[in-house]
């Protein structure tokens, strides 16, 4: 529960005529994570070389290009499906050589097709464009070009254009711009220039076409139309091939991955003329599933050798071993680091002290459904494994949020019908809440001791994972190095029981003193700092620089308070300005005016919490996550664990 | 101190009206502990965020680390608050 899955080093030797027999168990199996090979140095492995693919290799991966071509095309992702009907192996096979062919040549003809007439339609389109400006020139368009003693100018103009040159003009106007079509004679051709340039002309080429321009445009969009025309025949084809042969696109992807992968795992292996060598991993539990299969699958011609774990360099992958209630969690693990195989996974603690933060940050009923109902109906749009978990981490917090709702008796900024079970974060803002107000104190009390717990129980963890990992001395001095840090977190706590009375602690003031005026508790609390603080300089010495943050990790739990009753804080404005500054004042006598104010209040009421609810969700979410990443894993968490990845795919279109 | 005790001499001020205007003064207190840490806890997380934001565009597998460090200033704005919610209750 708290370590990873079990992993047993395997070591697989054959000759090569066993090669794919072996890769196809392994594949079937999809429970070996194959360490790579690497030509190096290695004494034991000289002489070997990366192996290469098998023969078939080349071909698969240029039938599945193709059809990854297709696939694209009619945007089909295999992880967005949903399984259907499953498969024959043998039957797919014999298919994809007989169909697969010619379909993939008609999609890659009617593609080829949409493209040009695609293309086709852009270009008309670019003809109309041209052709606009001239739409209300009443003359044909090829009597404005090749002149030998004229010329002609067309284009738009922002200012008023004077010319006292013989020309000719037609201008036209619309909202915004005036179009000029000018012509003058070439000897007065710079002056004509020189005017249109005062007047900020912008020259419009001429379209290369005859008659009036209307007519080419009315043309042209006739053309559009019909290609447009044929351009949704064509879509609509390639949505009856999408809708039909769906499945087997799917399936076909599917075997071809797994045909490529598996011809390709050879170059992952450490091969001589006539043998070759695979090492990984396997989960200790399913090692004679492993064997017995690799066994049957070869005659008993494959030599599997199990290694010691001290034999080898190279670190298990992780793959985590939890129940079923922290799964989710494991989300919020590979966000930080995957921990590390020798360590131990935290994800049971997190998973289980994430949502009862997040609950004493969010503690509202009305939030907490919210955030439930929206957690139970996202589920339906959101299909990926990911955003599943997340929402499964959403429905725990929320679950626990709605509990310390109950128990801070809050809905929505307003007291429930009895008073707080815990410590009350009523404020008195707008005169609502009656009573004493929040009970500050005793909640920061409480945040700071959730903080010397988490802490303590960060720094236990830290020595068993010390104790685990570490070998000969340094193992001792790791190990009392985190019994140091306890020791001075609770030292500082005795000599402030024996100095101050507080809320919620124990008070330790009145016993009598021993010497110096200082009593047992400073004494014991003097003794443990001291000793702490030289456990922890005999393993490293710099750490002691490190001191303050027992101080600041544990005020920063005040954060769960603080947080917390920002939100409530900002509820409670919602509530005073919508209910009592809106909405109340016109119940008193209600006109027709007063509904409007009142439907505007309400719609205050409902902007102002949704704002507070997200507000309240990432707040709550991010802090208490924080928590967990800063404050908690710095005590004894590395990660950086490789994840477990065993070669071969779960299949989803196709039969084992 | 001595500031307050010559205002109250010298204006004849009532108790009502000392004991109001402490409650001013708190106020007037706990919103500049959660105004400046606010505001230094922006300057610090200005820096951190927009590195944060290069980093994971660059390899996205940094997210949950960069993420944790830009929120770590964070925690001058909570003692912010924190000292300011004391000084209110």
């Amino acid at each position: 529960m708290f370590t990873p899955e079990g992993m047993t080093r395997v070591l697989i030797a054959a000759t090569k005529s066993q090669m794919e027999p072996v890769i196809r168990e392994m594949y079937r199996q999809h429970l070996f994570h194959i360490e790579e090979f690497v030509e190096k140095d290695k004494k034991e492995y000289e002489g070997y070389r990366i192996g290469t693919p098998l023969p078939q290799a080349n071909e698969t991966s240029r039938e599945l290009l193709r059809l990854r071509g297709i696939n694209n095309a009619f945007m089909i992702r295999d992880e967005e499906e949903e399984t259907g009907e499953r498969r024959k192996h043998a039957q797919l096979t014999e298919l994809i050589e007989r169909e697969l062919p010619p379909l993939e040549q008609e999609v890659e003809d009617l593609l080829s097709r949409r493209s040009r007439l695609d293309s086709q339609i852009k270009e008309y389109e670019q003809k109309i464009d041209g052709l606009k400006p001239f739409n209300s020139v009443p003359f044909d368009l090829e009597l404005l070009r090749d002149y030998q003693t004229f010329s002609v100018f067309c284009g738009y103009i922002s200012r008023d254009l004077s010319l006292d040159i013989p020309h000719e003009i037609f201008t036209t106007e619309s909202k915004k711009e005036r179009f000029i079509v000018l012509v003058v004679s070439n000897q007065h051709r710079s002056i004509a220039e020189h005017a249109l340039q005062n007047a900020q002309f912008q020259a419009v080429p001429l379209p290369e076409e005859t008659g009036p321009a209307t007519n080419r445009i009315g043309y042209y969009e006739g053309q559009v139309l019909s290609v447009k025309g044929e351009f949704e025949e064509i879509n609509r084809r390639l949505e009856e091939i999408k809708k039909q042969h769906k499945a087997f696109f799917l399936a076909c992807n599917e075997l071809l991955t797994s045909d490529v992968e598996m011809a390709e795992a050879p170059l992952r292996f450490a091969t001589t003329g006539e043998s070759f060598i695979v090492e990984g991993w396997v989960p200790t539990k399913e090692l004679d599933t492993f064997r017995q299969g690799i066994h049957y699958a070869t005659g008993g011609k494959v030599y599997v050798y199990e290694l010691d774990q001290s034999e080898v360099e190279d670190v298990a992958p992780t793959e985590y071993h939890n129940v079923s209630f922290a799964k989710p969690t494991e989300l919020l693990m590979d966000t930080y680091s995957r921990p590390r195989y020798s360590e131990l996974d935290p994800t049971l603690l997190v998973s289980i002290i994430f949502p009862i933060f997040f609950g004493i940050i969010l503690g509202d009923v009305g939030y907490g459904i919210i955030l439930l109902v929206l957690s139970l109906g996202l589920r339906k749009f959101i299909t990926g494994d990911e955003g599943k978990r997340l929402l499964n981490v959403l429905r725990n917090a929320s679950i626990s949020s709605i509990i310390f709702g109950i128990l801070f008796s809050e809905c929505f900024g307003f007291a429930l019908p009895w008073s707080s079970i815990l410590f009350s974060r009523h404020l008195n803002i707008g005169g609502h809440a009656g009573g004493h107000g929040p009970d500050v104190t005793s909640l920061m009390m409480m945040a700071i001791w959730i903080g010397i717990l988490q802490i303590t129980l960060g720094r236990m963890l830290g020595m068993a994972n010390h104790a685990r990992q570490d070998h000969g001395s340094h193992r001792i001095k790791a190990v009392m190095a985190n019994l140091g840090w306890i020791m001075v977190l609770w030292g500082i706590l005795f000599m402030l029981w024996a100095a101050f009375p507080m809320p919620l602690m124990p008070d330790f003031t009145e016993l009598p003193g021993v010497v110096m005026g200082l009593n047992l508790s400073s004494i014991l609390g003097i003794v443990l700092i001291l000793l702490g603080v030289i456990f922890i300089v005999r393993d490293s010495a710099l750490e002691i620089v490190e001191l303050p943050t027992i101080l600041s990790h544990t005020l920063s739990y005040a954060r769960l308070v603080g947080v917390g009753l920002s939100s409530v804080a900002i509820a409670m404005v919602v509530n005073f300005i919508a209910i009592g500054l809106i909405i109340e004042p016109q119940l008193e006598s209600l006109t027709a005016f007063g509904v409007i104010v009142i439907i505007m209040g309400a719609l205050v009421f409902v902007i102002g919490h949704l704002l507070n609810t997200i507000l309240g969700m990432l707040g709550g979410g991010l802090q208490s996550l924080r928590l967990q990443y800063v404050e908690f894993f710095t005590k004894f968490y590395k990660g950086g664990g490789k994840k477990y990845t065993p070669f071969g795919m779960k299949k989803r279109f196709l039969e084992d | 101190m001595a500031d307050a005790a010559t205002a109250v001499a010298t204006t004849e001020m009532t108790v009502e009206m000392i004991k109001a205007s402490q409650i001013g003064m708190k106020a007037l207190g706990a919103s500049i502990a959660v105004g400046s840490t606010g505001i230094a806890t922006g300057l610090a997380e200005m820096a951190i965020g927009s590195a944060a934001v290069g980093a994971t565009a660059e390899n996205k597998d940094v997210f949950g680390l960069v993420l944790l460090l830009t929120v770590i200033p964070e925690t001058i704005v909570i003692f912010g608050l924190v000292v300011a919610l004391l000084l209110l209750f």
